[in-house]
């Protein structure tokens, strides 16, 4: 069989409708998985026995399970569970959330932590409040800290929407097998749908660098 | 009403005793040396005053308020006993100026133009007012640590607590610190001080405390206990030092 890049025009609507939900899944998912993180990380950093215990036990939860596992749980045995049925947008979305706010905490934690314990007591020595020694003082030297692991796991998320083709989430990876099914072009098309994603972490990377650029490195 | 009163204070850590029933009391205008053997208790000592560390046993009343009351009235006190650290803890990502004015903004509340204008005075006190726009790394470390006491004065304390302010600086840098410290005793600024430095005790203590093993073994006039120590171990002490 010859390969012929000339067909790719004709499949770029329906590839970009399925970049348009890798997209949206990625965008919400990870929304929701930096909130998440950073409340996990915090509890992790700074909360006491039981709020410590609480963020422990998810994140191991969440990194000791395959994120194929965790969907497949989130949208055939949740409803089982609770009786509560979720369409599998929804279900792709959740997974990220609580797939990227694992290992999200564990980032936030690390750089929290990293900041040198000095800081902390100079703050409170003058009579701040914790939380105002959090947001004034540690959380802005901790921001600068996160940036990269952040921006890696952005990047790792991004690529795990592929694997959401388990529930037949119509996303990038589940069209171009949709498009391979009718016709036999796998040439062309997963190197067009590799292309796709290239961009995409791409332009998320370059995105990172501009931040990291912008803000002065301590 | 003394300033700071500890009345059979105690502080374990976990099993260790670091503090042992310490019974003192510090007045206002009171500048207090304190000496002692590494690990004697010197920084718990006087960490427990402003509650960084939390005491375990006994009570410990600075300006009238118990330590062990936490929350506000913790912040309470911390306002009035301002602390100054061996490692500066500047804030690196503020200027000099800015780190002077958070206190007063973010503590006392004073808005950002107020905030400043007194913080350059402060800095000015402490020689340093070509200096203020520069960030902490761009300091040596005796500006660092002159710009640290600025920013505890910024608060308006009636107490300044100093933990080895000198120690971690180089010979050289030493004495500009000690000046600006010898001109707020001069000023009547309450102080207890922990440091090696026994030409400041001399000159500047009008008390001088040696402590062992978490407790206070020695406590008088700075210039008498020196020429004439009361016992054999704070002279040995005096001999390493010196
Ligand atoms: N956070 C802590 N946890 C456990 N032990 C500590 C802690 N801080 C100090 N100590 C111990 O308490 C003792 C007194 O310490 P410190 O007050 O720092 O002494 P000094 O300032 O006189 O050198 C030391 O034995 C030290 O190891
Ligand atoms: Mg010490």
């Amino acid at each position: 069989m010859e390969i012929d890049w000339s067909v790719i025009p004709g499949f770029l609507p329906q590839l970009a409708a399925g970049a348009r939900v890798t997209i949206l899944i990625a965008l919400a998912g990870l929304v929701g998985g930096t909130i998440l993180g950073l409340i996990a990380g915090l509890m992790r950093a700074y909360g006491g026995r039981v709020l410590n215990a609480i963020a422990f036990i998810y994140i191991e939860l969440i990194r000791g399970t395959p994120i194929v596992v965790q969907v497949m749980f989130l949208y055939f045995a949740m409803p089982v569970l609770t009786g509560l049925r979720v369409d599998p947008m929804t279900a792709a979305i959740l997974a990220i959330v609580v797939n990227a706010g694992a290992y999200i905490a564990e980032i936030v934690r690390g750089a929290f932590l990293s900041i040198p314990r000095g800081l902390t007591e100079a703050g409170l020595a003058m009579g701040l409040p914790q939380w105002k020694v959090l947001t004034h003082i540690v959380g802005p030297l901790a921001f600068r800290r996160l940036i990269p692991p952040l921006g890696n796991q952005f990047i790792v998320s991004l690529k795990d929407t592929s694997l959401f083709i388990v529930i037949g989430v119509g996303e990038l990876t589940r069209t171009g097998q949709e498009i391979m099914a009718s016709n036999f072009r796998a040439v062309e098309i997963w190197t067009a749908v590799a292309v796709i994603y290239l961009i995409l972490t791409g332009t998320l990377t370059a995105i990172l660098r501009l931040i990291e650029n912008r803000m002065r490195i301590l | 009403m003394s300033i700071i009163e500890f009345h059979q204070t105690s502080k374990h850590f976990g099993d260790l005793k670091v503090l042992d029933e310490v019974d003192l009391s510090i007045e206002q205008g009171e500048v207090v040396v304190l000496i002692g053997p590494s690990g004697s208790g010197k920084s718990t000592l006087l960490r427990c005053i402003n509650g960084l560390e939390q005491i375990t046993g006994g009570d410990l009343i600075v300006d009238g308020i118990s330590v062990r009351e936490g929350g506000r009235q913790l912040r309470r006190i911390r306002q009035e006993a301002g602390m100054v650290f061996q490692q500066f803890n500047l804030f690196p990502q503020m200027t000099a100026l800015q780190n002077v004015a958070f206190g007063p903004r973010k503590v006392r509340g004073l808005g950002r133009a107020e905030a400043e204008a007194q913080a350059l005075e402060l800095l000015d006190k402490v020689g340093l007012k070509e200096r203020a726009h520069h960030v902490p790394s761009a300091l040596s470390g005796g500006q660092q640590q002159r710009v640290a006491i600025a920013r505890a004065l910024a608060v308006r304390p009636k107490v300044m607590l100093f933990d080895e302010p000198t120690s971690a600086l180089d010979p050289e840098l030493k004495q500009e610190v000690l000046t600006v410290m010898r001109q707020l005793a001069q000023e009547g600024m309450t102080m207890v001080v922990v440091t090696h430095e026994m030409g400041f005790a001399r000159q500047v203590g009008t008390r001088l405390i040696f402590m062992e093993h978490g407790k206070i073994s020695v406590d008088g006039n700075p210039v008498e206990v020196i020429t004439n120590p009361p016992s054999d171990r704070l002279k040995d002490f005096l001999q390493h030092v010196e």
